[in-house]
């Protein structure tokens, strides 16, 4: 019956265009698509291996950068620019990830939230320093608009099955028996022979791969993108908090996650956004001390216990 | 000449206000192993605390430092007493993601409250300075780094010579032993943790004299704080006086030779450097996880 809920969610979802609802409604799934990969990629780095990121947002940043610079200043098509703005991000995230993999736990956390905001700051600031057009600072860069919603709606909808379909399966191979080896007991990994430095950076880099291609298609989506936007830390506060609330480390968890909270951005954080926070702040305190396992791993212990 | 001189002295006076609440950071790191990720806020906390008393009674900033400390530190105090005190045997991963949901709950009540505008604590003699040669040096942020400079140090010289202090330093060195000599772990974790915020509360208070202040002010600070830390070695006092020295320094000569803007991602490069390089911070008295 589980098996098969996941290609029933998405059949239904791939024939949902045939209703010809209104536009409203594809920007929604839109949204909750995009949270759903963007929650889902960060679990798989900091849920898998207990590594919490929190410059997450740096390379959704890039990834809406890369395709914004190559679709208005090179020319190239929207399909090219994600794969090079995943590509991107990527690199940037195998040499950051080089680096601060090897740092423990809350140095690890403060030394990504300094790389996601000294991006923010370069992308900003870069244009007025060296007094060149490049980035465009705070000006911002608007894409052609081209596509209906409907090309959004199927977007997003493909990138972030694939994307989910990945945590699926690493979750059941040797590459996520490695990443939660590191996650219980690293030390003890690497003397057991897994070469948890590979492990380590391979994922971050995959992660950054995810984040940076949904960037990608969030910048021509929106059509509009500044850096106060795209590299806002509350991105990453959003994907920390999704993938806690529904349940760390599994596959699923923040899948349900990004549904709920995203539903409750829409109807709570658009008109009062202080409250909004304010309540992901309380959620994240009662999530970290009451259940560290996430209201899927709720759901996963009462069964248990029949 | 000039005009790097000048850069030189008011890198130096911002970087005693960096060492002053860095401390707090670096005392808090020391003995709990907790990355305060809230830290900022009570630089807020302590900031808003001089601005309300200075513009609903205007009083002066300096007469209301005690209040800052109070404030922030009894901020502090509650948040470690009720909060992290239920996690502060669970991973590290737990505790910092629960600073994380303080911050997000401090920042966005302030901004419920108090609303998102910039505010400014303007006195008679803001402003005012006296010059040496061509240089100008700011009276009030003089007082402002000798006040700061005396409390690092005096939080040093607690740490080393007074009775608590002694307590506070055993609880970080060895847990299970200062339990077996009879200190009451999480009384000095409660101690500790009000004792780094009420430093930083009188660094906010400072802070409002001169900077810009608003809800959101926060998570800048934090992360400069951090860096400092690294810088001068996480967990070792005098160091946070090295590396906030080191780091007011280093954005005055970015902010003259380059843009202001990019102060915090040069910082950012800075820590980098030092956490693959020197993780120990330049002094080589860090401890590192």
């Amino acid at each position: 019956m589980r098996k098969a809920l996941f290609p029933a969610v998405l059949l239904v979802l791939l024939l949902l265009p045939a209703l010809k609802l209104e536009g409203y409604y594809y920007r929604m799934l839109s949204t909750i698509f995009l949270w759903i990969g963007l929650a889902s990629a960060w679990n798989l780095t900091s849920g898998f291996t207990g590594y919490i990121d929190f410059g997450s947002v740096g390379y959704f940043g890039i990834g809406n950068y890369a395709t914004a610079i190559l679709m208005t200043k090179a020319g190239m098509p929207f399909v090219p620019s994600i794969a090079a703005s995943g590509i991107l991000s990527g690199l940037v995230a195998q040499f950051i990830g080089r680096h601060t993999m090897k740092l423990r736990g809350a140095y690890f956390g403060i030394a990504t939230l300094a790389f996601a905001e000294a991006a923010s700051q370069i992308v900003m600031e870069f244009d007025r320093t060296f007094h060149i057009t490049f980035f465009e600072g705070s000006h911002g860069i608007t894409l052609p608009i081209a596509h209906e919603e409907t090309f959004f709606y199927y977007t997003f909808l493909i990138v972030v099955s694939l994307i989910v379909l990945t945590v699926f399966f690493i979750d059941r191979n040797k590459f996520g028996y490695a990443l939660k080896a590191i996650k219980e007991a690293e030390d003890s990994a690497e003397l057991a022979g897994v070469n948890t430095r590979f492990y380590k950076v391979s994922v971050y880099a995959i992660t950054a791969v995810m984040i940076g291609v949904l960037g990608g298609i969030n910048a021509y989506w929106l059509t509009y993108i500044s850096p106060l936007d795209v590299f806002s830390v509350i991105h990453t506060i959003h994907m920390i908090i999704m993938a806690l609330f529904g349940g760390v480390g599994t596959v699923f968890g923040p899948v349900a996650g990004a549904v709920v909270l995203s539903l409750a951005n829409e109807i709570i954080g658009a008109k009062l956004l202080y409250t909004y926070l304010l309540m992901l702040g309380i959620i994240l305190l009662v999530v970290v001390i009451f259940l560290p396992r996430g209201f899927i791993g709720l759901l996963s212990l009462r069964r248990f216990k029949k | 000449m000039t005009l790097f001189i000048q850069a030189l002295i008011t890198g130096l006076l911002n970087g005693g206000v960096y060492a002053a609440y860095s401390s707090g950071f670096s005392l808090i790191f020391g003995v709990m192993n907790i990355v305060n990720i809230f830290h900022g806020e009570l630089i807020m906390v302590g900031a808003f605390t001089t601005y309300w008393l200075y513009t609903l009674y205007n009083i002066d900033p300096f007469l209301t430092l005690p209040l800052s400390v109070l404030s922030a530190g009894a901020t502090g105090y509650i948040v470690q007493r009720y909060i992290i005190n239920r996690v502060v045997e669970a991973p590290p991963m737990i505790s910092y993601l629960c600073t994380f949901g303080i911050h997000l709950i401090l920042a966005n009540l302030a901004l419920l409250f108090w609303s998102a505008d910039f505010r400014t604590v303007t006195t008679s003699y803001s402003g005012v300075g006296f010059s040496l040669g061509q240089l100008t040096i700011p009276i009030a942020r003089l007082i402002t780094f000798f006040i700061a400079v005396c409390t690092t140090f005096g939080l040093y010289l607690f740490l080393e010579k007074a009775r608590y202090g002694k307590a506070i330093r055993a609880a970080s060195q060895d847990k299970q032993m200062a339990r077996l000599v009879g200190i009451d772990i999480r009384k000095v974790y409660a101690l500790t943790f009000a004792l780094g915020a009420a430093v930083t509360g009188l660094a906010g208070g400072l802070i409002s004299t001169h900077f810009v202040i608003y809800p959101q002010m926060g998570l800048p600070y934090t992360i400069i704080a951090f860096c400092v830390v690294v810088l001068g070695g996480m967990g070792y006092i005098p160091g946070a006086l090295v590396g906030g020295l080191c780091i007011g320094v280093i954005q005055s000569l970015t902010a003259t030779y380059l843009t202001s803007g990019l102060s915090i991602a040069i910082t950012f490069i800075l820590l980098f450097i030092i956490l693959v390089l020197k993780p120990r911070g330049i002094m080589g008295k860090g401890i590192v996880e």
